[in-house]
């Protein structure tokens, strides 16, 4: 009898600590009330920062099977009251767990970048491997452009930047939390695409038809109207440079696809080499593939640092444009002397140039500060400073092909 | 009498529950004083158990009284009941920051809004539970829980390899040792597990080669320890001290939670089952000491005061986390270090002068 009501008390206390608990709704938002952002893009206004949120617009309906969005944006002293801000004139919870790409204007290159995106990589409602980019121009303008990709700038824009392993790895990829790392790692630097927009040679529509809609914000954002504008592509195919958080310089295509098969896994990549000089003298241009790659880049021990670059590339003609060419990525065919040569040359020369861009601009985008800290641990405090400057630098560069 | 507990429940125990506490906050903690050094504060802590769980050993095996009997039998009543107040305080103290910490994750990972003060309510109904029950409750949770912890670990540490430079913790020990002690210091109250041990004195039968599965299972939970510490160092390198919550953070830069979705939150939630328990353990005992020094019979009475106290602690001193937080890493970890390393070393001393009375008798 006693237990039997002992066990009526207990389930009575578990269905109360039930009712509590579910009538909480999880914390779950109306969703009606979340607005999905896909992408953010910051800029600077004064002291102001401009946060345009791209967001995602769930729809229930089987007519319309392409991505519909809105686009929004808010103003604070701080990116965090931006957001906010977005939030207020809204209406919306702006929820930022899909939020997979930060753009950062080129407003924000004469400013200290990190006090922006330093939020990010703080806050748990975003995810920190979120892509981070700089814009040639203001990164609204880039977010609100229309491209032939997809209806969401966002989506096309992560499809470049984030690249299945086996494609071209040619853009410099990162996300907040390794620039972050990079800016407070004993490098003091990081880097992030360049994203530039190129013309599509189309034109389309901006908003109300092709399932695009713009929404008004706080900042007044067009309000339904049609507007024609021409269709873009986006190149982020350079690199920016940033050392203490500043803006320091940029590396051009071939040095990003350089730096990328230094810090990164270059299989996939395809590298044109062209004039290359047969044995009839005669120039003809290839493209090889990279099927293997190997990197290292360690200090040798010395009185002065030596930086010592190995690069090993294991590579197939993917294409060679002459008349009667057997050479195809099918093919098991040795790659000729001259070929070997000439990319040998080419990549050399790049790492060269690589490794003077970040003398020149102090940016120590290969890490070689850390490197220096955690292996040369006794030099590390007498070159800490200068260390780019003054160390010394062996590059050796190895193209193997079929034998 | 009627033994609570199994030797094997004991090894599973430690597995179970010794590194789950250790992997919210703690990283972060030690990392802001020992950076890439975090592993030896953490070796060293855990060294320093490793001695006392020797004398704790040695006490399962010399003796067939139970903690209370032991101390009561060589110390006397007074300076029994002394030790008793001293351990219900540490247990009481060493519940509060990681309870509080678990409250902060659920609330600040698992949902998007502030939610409710009562949503962490079933977390005390549950220890209220368990807190009524005897020793053998722990002995049976162990044997269902190891599995949990060990298999949320293996998910969060296998998917955080691909992105972890494990050469982040080079070099070793240029940070000087007074960082990595500090560290060391700060972090007690998340460590300090042995008085868990002492309260198995008596309830279990040791077995030949039983000591050796005891620490076998020691070392196991060190090493899952110690590898998750290195993977988070490895991971977050130079921001690792303010990556607060390790646990949520650390596995989700891999590619494959990029396309597929954060399934790594399987691992988060074994993790959190675990959790429920370890954090229920300092009330535990703090429940069974206060049956013990007041002669409580109603198996309902310390619960209530116990984990009713956290509860209004919880909902008081919202506002004063920081504080208490920081009095946790400083003044109190002392005495965590006192009653939960330095005591549990008398235990040799005690159990030989029981042996000693038992043959003048």
């Amino acid at each position: 009898m006693r237990k039997t009501f002992k066990a009526k008390i207990a389930i009575i206390l578990v269905v109360i600590a039930f009712l509590f608990f579910f009538s909480n709704d999880f914390g779950l938002i109306d969703v009606e009330k979340t607005s999905i952002i896909t992408a953010i893009a910051i800029d600077k206004e004064n002291d102001d920062y401009l946060v345009t949120a791209q967001i995602a617009v769930p729809e229930a309906t089987d007519t319309n099977s392409e991505n519909l969005k809105a686009q929004l944006t808010g103003k604070g002293s701080t990116v965090g009251a931006a957001l906010k801000d977005l939030g207020d004139v809204s209406g919306w919870f702006p929820k930022l767990a899909f939020c997979n790409l930060i753009l950062v204007g080129n407003s924000l290159t004469n400013t200290n970048v990190i006090e922006a995106l330093d939020y990010f990589a703080k806050t748990l409602r975003v995810q920190d491997s979120a892509l981070v980019a700089l814009t040639e121009k203001d990164a609204k303008e880039v977010l609100s452009s229309s491209t032939p990709l997809d209806n969401i700038s966002a989506f096309a824009l992560q499809k470049i930047m984030f690249k299945t392993q086996g494609f071209d790895n040619d853009v410099a990829s990162t996300d907040i939390k390794t620039f972050c790392v990079g800016h407070y790692s004993k490098n003091n630097s990081s880097y992030m695409p360049l994203v530039k927009m190129v013309s599509s040679g189309e034109d389309g529509a901006n908003s109300g038809q092709g399932g695009t809609k713009s929404q008004g914000g706080s900042s007044g954002n067009e309000s339904g109207e049609k507007t024609k504008d021409k269709k873009v592509l986006y190149d982020a195919r350079s690199t920016a440079l940033f050392k203490d958080g500043h803006f320091v310089g940029e590396l051009d295509s071939d040095l990003t696809l350089t730096l990328n098969a230094l810090t990164e896994n270059f299989k996939g990549t395809t590298l044109p080499v062209d004039g290359v000089l047969d044995s009839s003298e005669k120039k003809s241009n290839y493209l090889l593939s990279v099927t293997g790659s190997k990197h290292k880049i360690k200090f040798v021990k010395g009185d002065v640092p030596t930086l010592s670059i190995k690069l090993s590339l294991y590579c197939k003609i993917s294409d060679h444009a002459v008349e009667g060419s057997t050479e195809a990525l099918s093919e098991n065919k040795p790659l000729p002397k001259e070929l070997t040569d000439k990319t040998h040359d080419i990549m050399r020369d790049r790492i060269d140039r690589l490794v003077k861009k970040s003398i020149e601009t102090k940016c120590d985008f290969l890490g070689l500060n850390e490197k220096l800290y955690r292996f040369n641990h006794k030099q590390y405090s007498q070159y800490k400073d200068d260390l780019l400057s003054k160390m010394k630098v062996q590059i050796t560069v190895n193209i193997e092909g079929q034998k | 009498m009627k033994l609570e507990l199994k030797s094997r429940q004991v090894c599973l125990f430690i597995i179970a529950f010794f590194p789950i506490v250790k992997i919210f906050t703690a990283p972060s903690v030690l990392s802001s004083f020992a950076s890439n050094d975090l592993w030896i504060s953490t070796l060293i802590i855990l060294a320093v158990d490793f001695i006392g769980l020797l004398a704790i050993v040695y006490a399962y095996k010399h003796t067939k009284s139970d903690l209370f009997a032991l101390i009561e039998n060589t110390l006397g009543k007074f300076w029994a009941r002394t030790v008793f107040v001293l351990y219900f305080v540490f247990f009481f103290l060493k519940a509060i920051v990681p309870i509080n910490e678990q409250k902060d994750y659920v609330e600040l990972t698992l949902y998007t809004l502030m939610p409710s003060k009562l949503y962490f309510l079933p977390f005390f109904a549950v220890a209220l539970y368990l807190c009524c029950k005897r020793l053998r409750v722990l002995g049976r949770a162990a044997d269902v829980l190891w599995a949990f912890s060990v298999l949320g670990l293996i998910v969060l540490i296998s998917l955080s390899i691909p992105n972890a430079d494990y050469t982040a913790i080079l070099p070793i020990g240029v940070n000087g040792f007074d960082g990595i002690f500090k560290a060391s210091y700060s972090v007690l109250n998340w460590f300090c597990d042995l008085p868990y041990l002492m309260f198995f004195i008596g309830n279990f039968r040791l077995k030949k080669g039983d000591g050796v599965k005891i620490a076998i299972s020691f070392l196991i939970s060190v090493i899952m320890i110690v590898v998750f510490m290195i993977t988070f160092y490895s991971v977050f390198t130079s921001i690792a001290y303010r990556q607060r919550f390790a646990l949520t953070e650390i596995s989700k830069y891999t590619a494959v939670i990029n396309n597929i979705g954060r399934f790594d939150y399987l691992g988060i939630v074994l993790i959190l089952v675990s959790n429920i328990f370890a954090l229920s353990l300092p009330l535990f005992f703090a429940c069974k000491i206060l049956d013990k020094i007041f002669n409580i019979t109603k198996k309902w009475i310390s619960p209530i005061f116990v984990v009713g106290a956290q509860l209004v602690i919880l909902l008081v001193f919202t506002r004063n986390f920081a504080s208490i937080e920081n009095f946790m890493k400083t003044y109190a970890s002392a005495f965590f270090f006192i009653v939960g390393n330095i005591l549990p070393l008398f235990l040799l001393a005690l159990v030989k002068k029981e042996k000693k009375y038992a043959k003048n008798i």
